[in-house]
């Protein structure tokens, strides 16, 4: 098919690709789980987004499911692609067999169909976790800004790279068992405000965040969040990152006053 | 729900390192384990001597008495992250199988920190509880054999640790919860040196890919070791390094 | 009635960089604020820029003597005269302060290196000096169209960056967001907005939000345009068109669209300008090198609409390459070799990979051209407020505020989003202060049960029509087709009728799903007539300027017309009226004379009327068209004559 010698032909034969599709509306009452097949033929360049698409317009136009973006930037569209949590926008059919088993991320409450309450997961993570900068000083409109290094200002970029997509709850095993669990985005959005030199919170602040019950102790290094985050976001660095940083709070600190 | 208390968060890195260390721990004995047992495959000689020495210097009543300990000890802190109900760990156990067979067509990832091969991890994990529980069984039952070889000449009965009375066990039936013990001791430590590794400093050292494959051949380096070791002892294959203690006299 | 009414201070419908940016301002002064999205905040379309965000910061060696003027002019000369000057101005020096706010708020914005650094202009690498005492200092990025480098930028993710930044703060103030939420109607008097009827996208119920204060800041309205956008899935542009169904808000140069040349097929992703920058080429079905005929100068570096409108004719000439979702035309950069393209050009290299699974070293790369930026938008005054209606304000490229005119600069509407949003917050703030919310919740429960039996209509609607999605195709075709990077009267004349069809079709349509729930179908049925009536008047619009100035160009008026042309384009059409209503009002005070932009044509025909007749006539006649009285007089902001010290 679109899998490409030749440099000008599309396609041969076009394959015929067979969809099993996760299927539950909660606001219709007669709707009960189940999966429905549909067949399509494959295109050039045809990704799930394209195939999703044709399915909803060409044969059930109540199907649900989420994409915004179509270009692997907003994080919507993650969805069970053949058991692995994958960005459907940007997952190719040709990339695919024939029959392609589409479920809605597990780990997240279900809208309906493929369709799936991120939103409400990730919020509540960033409230938890004080997912911004705690500064100093309030912004003075006529200073000029904070000086950092170029390389300080990529390493901090790097964890804030994530997408919010979800791939790696959906994909981690303590995830998926208890849904206050960091996992890997959310442990990544801590680290990522812990190298930020703005943010003025020690390690002794972040100590029950990082390793209270649902931080990274809760991680049993089952690595599937590393393998599955389509933006490729060194999870597991960020981990015995954290990891370390904590041992060191935890002999270093005094901080016993709460107890 | 979450009310983290500090004391929560204290306790959680101290189970941590309960958990993993005794892991590491035990995993690193057992690489010992397999050199001293391993001494069979210099023929009886080496391995009584060892035996002897060991025994003789109160080295292996102490030890077995530790061992035993962390053992327990590591068992259940490792298991208590182990998913109460079995409705959870169905759930895991398909997400872990989708992960693992979907990889096989489906890899859309390419850089350093995300292999270029199926997920395995999870599944991997489901393996090592399993194994862990095996090994909790057959590895208790061994224990207490080798306990009463150890404890008995303290009271006066002179055969400890021999290798007459190993060789024979062995061979009489015993090489079967051996092979199995052996098996899941090995698969379960060398997984379980590798995740720790990872855990604890994936940023450090080497890449996960290179640390995975550290893992496989000290799985199957160890893992031959004690097959070797567990036929000479059952006796259905002569030592193969007895010309390290023949050689001198002969 | 519980949870069909919803009350608060300030409503700001829309999560991106400019409507969060504008609710924090209202959160800030105490304020109850409720921001309602499509999407989780961070999904929106504000994400995927990543090219950079402009202000005049100077903290480069090739940013050297750049200024708030420079900026100044860059806008105005960019927006082709189409631009309130004044705005521009205010825009030019608030770009700086917003984007030290944001690395206050933690943007990781990529820094000055001392010392010898070595960049790539026009494909060559030079070494280049940087001043030791701007060590660390917000650095800037070459961007088309400016005098200086000046696009701030983090790594290869401005927009992520920035949303995620503003998204932390608007957690901290405890903002309320209530996600895949859309608002489907605004609540007005006539000369009031009250708030809006909102259809919740979980449940697809409809609820009444009131309030003392509505922010419309939706974004762009690409997705008119079909598939032929840049744009993300949700840039529909119901923002503008519910400000357009109230009959009394005018939306602004709606015709004012800004189009790329090089974006992927099927999906529209964007393909950067980079490819061609750097040697890439572009090929036709017969693997011939058109620009090189068309434009034997510049080849394949001439500039975007000129290359945009190559590629289209090169399409209509039959020399485009057929395939299922449309002709294309075939990007070329197998030449420049892998090891170039998996260093600069990694991100088109990943695109390629991930989107077509082609390998651009060895294979050619579908493209064509596409809509890219809304320049149009709810027409509002320099405070953000909407004209016509008292309480009702819009930011972002949902606005017309109207800093980019007829062509919008690279950069600048990243920038604008969290100027307006810091700006019009606070005026918003200002407005909240002074009134009360209304006790009378009569208008809103009518307007909710108008909303809900607009949605039942749809579900009771039988027997047989076209797909909605064949509609909404029909439109993209049409608009690209008819109303796209070339125009001319008799095709915009075809546009207009068949965009009316299409609009008599829609309400006649039925819909193959009737599930209740959120139902995709109906969602999207729902917005379908709002789309239409957005894309007449988009067509109508340039059906009637006659004149081509910047993004619009009509081949049949060629030329730029600032005797007849120097105005903005004002549209009103309720939704219950029969004809959208045009009517044209000055641009604004201008300071800066119409003159050559500084690249493309420098031929126009020029404006009779001197500047002070015509600025003598602004204020008013702007008044007449509905602008509602601003804090600061207008030309408060404008620092008459400055530019001259700039320019030689
Ligand atoms: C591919 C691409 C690259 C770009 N790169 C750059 C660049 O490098 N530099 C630059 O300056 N500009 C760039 N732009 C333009 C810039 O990104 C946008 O103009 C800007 O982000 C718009 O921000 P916004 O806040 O106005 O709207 P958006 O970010 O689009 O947000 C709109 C919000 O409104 C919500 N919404 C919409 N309708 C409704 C409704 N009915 N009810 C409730 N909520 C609703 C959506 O959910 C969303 O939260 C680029 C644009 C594209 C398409
Ligand atoms: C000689 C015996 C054993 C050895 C050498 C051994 C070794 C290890 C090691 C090195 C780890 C990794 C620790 C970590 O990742 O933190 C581990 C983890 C684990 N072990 Fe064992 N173990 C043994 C016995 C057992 C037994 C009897 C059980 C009983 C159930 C068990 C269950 C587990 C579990 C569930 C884990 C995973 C814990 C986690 O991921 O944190 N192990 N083991
Ligand atoms: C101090 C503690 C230990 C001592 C002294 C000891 C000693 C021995 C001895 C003497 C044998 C030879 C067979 C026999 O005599 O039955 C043996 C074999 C074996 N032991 Fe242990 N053992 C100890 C702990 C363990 C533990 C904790 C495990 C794993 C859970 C284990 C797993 C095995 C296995 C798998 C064999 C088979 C032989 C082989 O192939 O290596 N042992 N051990
Ligand atoms: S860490 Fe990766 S997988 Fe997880 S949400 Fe972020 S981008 Fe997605
Ligand atoms: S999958 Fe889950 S267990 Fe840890 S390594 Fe990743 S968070
Ligand atoms: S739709 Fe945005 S990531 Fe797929």
């Amino acid at each position: 098919m679109a899998r490409r010698d030749g440099v000008i032909t599309l396609s041969t034969e076009p394959r015929k690709l067979t969809f099993e599709i996760f299927r539950y509306n909660p606001e219709d009452p007669q709707s009960a789980p189940h999966t429905d097949t549909f067949e399509l033929d494959e295109t050039p360049f045809m990704t799930l987004y394209i195939a999703l698409n044709q399915i909803r317009e060409t044969f059930d136009p109540g199907l649900q499911f989420d994409f915004a973006c179509r270009s692997a930037i907003c994080g919507s569209c993650g969805m069970m692609v053949n058991g692995r949590p994958a960005l459907a926008c940007r997952t190719l059919t040709g990339d695919l067999p024939e029959n392609i088993q589409l479920y809605p991320l597990p780990a997240f409450k279900l809208v309906g169909d493929l369709s799936v309450d991120t939103g409400t997961w990730f919020r509540e993570m960033s409230e938890r976790t004080e997912a911004w900068i705690h500064e100093r000083q309030p912004f003075d409109e006529g200073a000029t800004e904070e000086r950092m290094s170029d390389e300080l200002a990529d390493a901090i970029y790097e964890n804030d790279r994530c997408i919010e997509c979800g791939c790696c709850v959906a994909s981690c095993g303590v995830a998926n068992l208890d849904d206050a669990f960091l996992a890997g985005a959310g442990l990544n959005r801590v680290a990522r405000f812990m190298l930020d030199p703005r943010d003025t919170r020690s390690d002794a602040d972040w100590f029950d965040i990082v390793a209270g019950e649902q931080g990274v102790f809760g991680c049993l290094g089952m690595m599937a969040c590393a393998d599955v985050c389509p933006k490729e976001l060194p999870l597991l660095d960020v981990y015995a990152y954290l990891r370390r940083k904590t041992l060191g709070a935890r002999f270093v600190s005094e901080d016993d006053k709460k107890t | 729900m979450t009310q983290p208390a500090v004391s929560s968060a204290k306790r959680q890195l101290t189970h941590e390192i309960i958990s993993g260390g005794s892991g590491l721990l035990l995993a690193l004995f057992m690489w010992g384990h397999v050199i001293l047992v391993g001494s069979i495959l210099t023929g009886e000689r080496g391995f009584d001597w060892v035996a002897t020495m060991l025994e003789d210097y109160y080295i292996a009543q102490p030890a077995i008495l530790a061992i035993f300990a962390l053992f327990v000890i590591h068992a259940v802190y490792a298991a208590r992250k182990v998913p109460a109900q079995l409705e959870e760990r169905r759930r895991l156990q398909s997400l872990a199988k989708g992960l693992r067979n979907s990889g096989r067509e489906h890899v859309p990832t390419r850089t350093k920190h995300s292999p270029f091969r199926p997920h395995l991890e999870s599944m991997l994990w489901i393996w090592q509880v399993r194994t862990g529980f095996i090994i909790l069984v057959l590895g208790s039952f061994h224990l207490v054999l080798i306990g009463i070889d150890i404890f008995t000449p303290l009271y006066g009965d002179i055969t400890g640790l021999e290798s007459i009375s190993s060789t024979a066990r062995v061979a009489a039936g015993l090489w079967i919860p051996y092979a199995v013990l052996l098996l899941c001791v090995e698969f379960h430590a060398s997984v379980g040196l590798y995740r720790l590794a990872i855990k604890w400093g994936a940023d450090l050292w080497l890449s996960r890919a290179a640390m995975h494959r550290i893992e496989q051949v000290i799985f199957w380096v160890v893992l031959a070791v004690g097959a070797l070791t567990l036929v000479v002892l059952a006796g259905w294959v002569d030592p193969p390094l007895a010309f390290l203690l023949d050689g001198g006299g002969a | 009635m519980s949870g069909r009414l919803v009350t608060t201070d300030v409503l700001v419908i829309g999560g991106g960089l400019a409507g969060e940016r504008c609710a924090i301002e209202a959160a800030a002064a105490g304020h109850d604020t409720l921001i309602l999205s499509l999407v989780p905040p961070r999904r929106s379309h504000s994400c995927a820029a990543q090219g950079g965000m402009q202000a005049a910061l100077a903290s480069c060696a090739k940013a050297e003597g750049d200024s708030p003027l420079v900026h100044f002019l860059d806008t105005v000369r960019g927006s082709d005269w189409g631009a309130d000057q004044e705005v521009a101005n205010i825009f030019a020096k608030e770009a700086i302060v917003a984007v030290r706010e944001l690395a206050h708020y933690g943007v990781p914005w990529t820094r000055v290196k001392g010392g010898k650094n070595h960049y790539f202009i026009k494909g060559d690498e030079v070494e280049i000096d940087e001043a030791l005492e701007n060590d660390g200092l917000i650095t800037h990025r070459d961007f088309g169209g400016t005098a200086k480098w000046r696009a701030c930028y983090a790594a290869a993710g401005t927009g992520h960056a920035a949303l995620y930044a503003v998204d932390s703060e608007v957690v901290r103030l405890g903002i309320t967001v209530r996600d895949r939420t859309e608002a489907v109607a605004l609540v007005h008097d006539g000369s009031r907005c009250l708030g809006a009827v909102v259809r919740c996208l979980r449940t697809g119920s409809h609820f009444v939000v009131l309030a003392k204060a509505t922010v419309i800041a939706t974004g762009g309205y690409g997705r008119i345009y079909g598939q032929y956008t840049s744009n993300a899935t949700i840039n529909e542009g119901m923002g503008a068109s519910i400000a357009l169904d109230t009959g009394v808000v005018p939306l602004g140069n709606m015709e004012a669209v800004q189009f790329h040349p090089t974006t992927l097929v099927p999906s529209g992703i964007l393909v950067t300008e980079g490819c061609r920058g750097d040697g890439g080429y572009l090929l036709d079905n017969n693997l011939e090198r058109f620009m090189v005929k068309a434009e034997p100068e510049k080849q394949e570096l001439a500039s975007r609409d000129v290359v945009s409108r190559h590629m289209v004719q090169a399409i209509r000439d039959g020399t485009g390459v057929d395939s299922p979702y449309g002709p294309h035309l075939w990007l070329d950069i197998r030449h420049l070799g892998e090891e170039h393209l998996r260093t600069k050009l990694l991100e088109v290299w990943d695109i390629c990979r991930d989107f077509v699974g082609r390998n651009p070293a060895e294979e050619l790369i579908p493209v064509r051209p596409t809509q890219h930026y809304s320049m149009g938008g709810v027409r509002v005054n320099k405070d953000g407020q909407a004209y016509g209606l008292a309480g009702l304000f819009a930011v972002g490229e949902a606005a017309c505020w109207d800093m980019h005119g007829f062509n919008r600069l690279g950069g600048n509407s990243l920038s604008e989003t969290i100027v307006t949003g810091r700006l019009v917050g606070r005026r918003v703030a200002e407005f909240a202060d002074g009134i009360t919310l209304s006790a009378d919740t009569s208008i809103g429960f009518d307007a909710l049960a108008a909303a809900e039996r607009r949605a039942e209509d749809w579900l009771t609607r039988t027997g047989n029509s076209r797909s909605i999605y064949d509609l909404r195709d029909a439109m993209g075709d049409i608009m690209m087709h008819k109303v796209g990077i070339f125009r001319n009267g008799e095709e915009l004349a075809e546009a207009v009728e068949e965009l009316g069809q299409l609009l008599d079709e829609s309400d006649s349509a039925v819909l193959r799903c009737k599930d209740p729930g959120v139902n995709p179908e109906l969602a999207f049925a729902l917005r379908l007539k709002g789309m239409l009536r957005l894309a007449m008047t988009v067509a109508k619009g340039a059906l009637a300027r006659t004149e081509s100035r910047g993004a619009h160009f009509r081949s049949d008026y060629p030329l730029r017309n600032d005797r007849d042309w120097l105005n903005r384009t004002l549209v009103r059409w309720g939704l219950d009226d029969g004809e959208p209503e045009f009517t044209y009002e000055p641009t604004g005070l201008i300071d800066l004379p119409p003159g050559y932009r500084g690249y493309g044509a420098d031929e126009r025909i020029e404006m009779t009327e001197s500047l002070d007749d015509h600025n003598a006539r602004v204020v008013d006649e702007q008044r007449r068209h509905g602008r509602l009285e601003t804090t600061e007089d207008m030309g408060s902001r404008l620092d008459r004559d400055a530019w001259r010290a700039v320019t030689g």
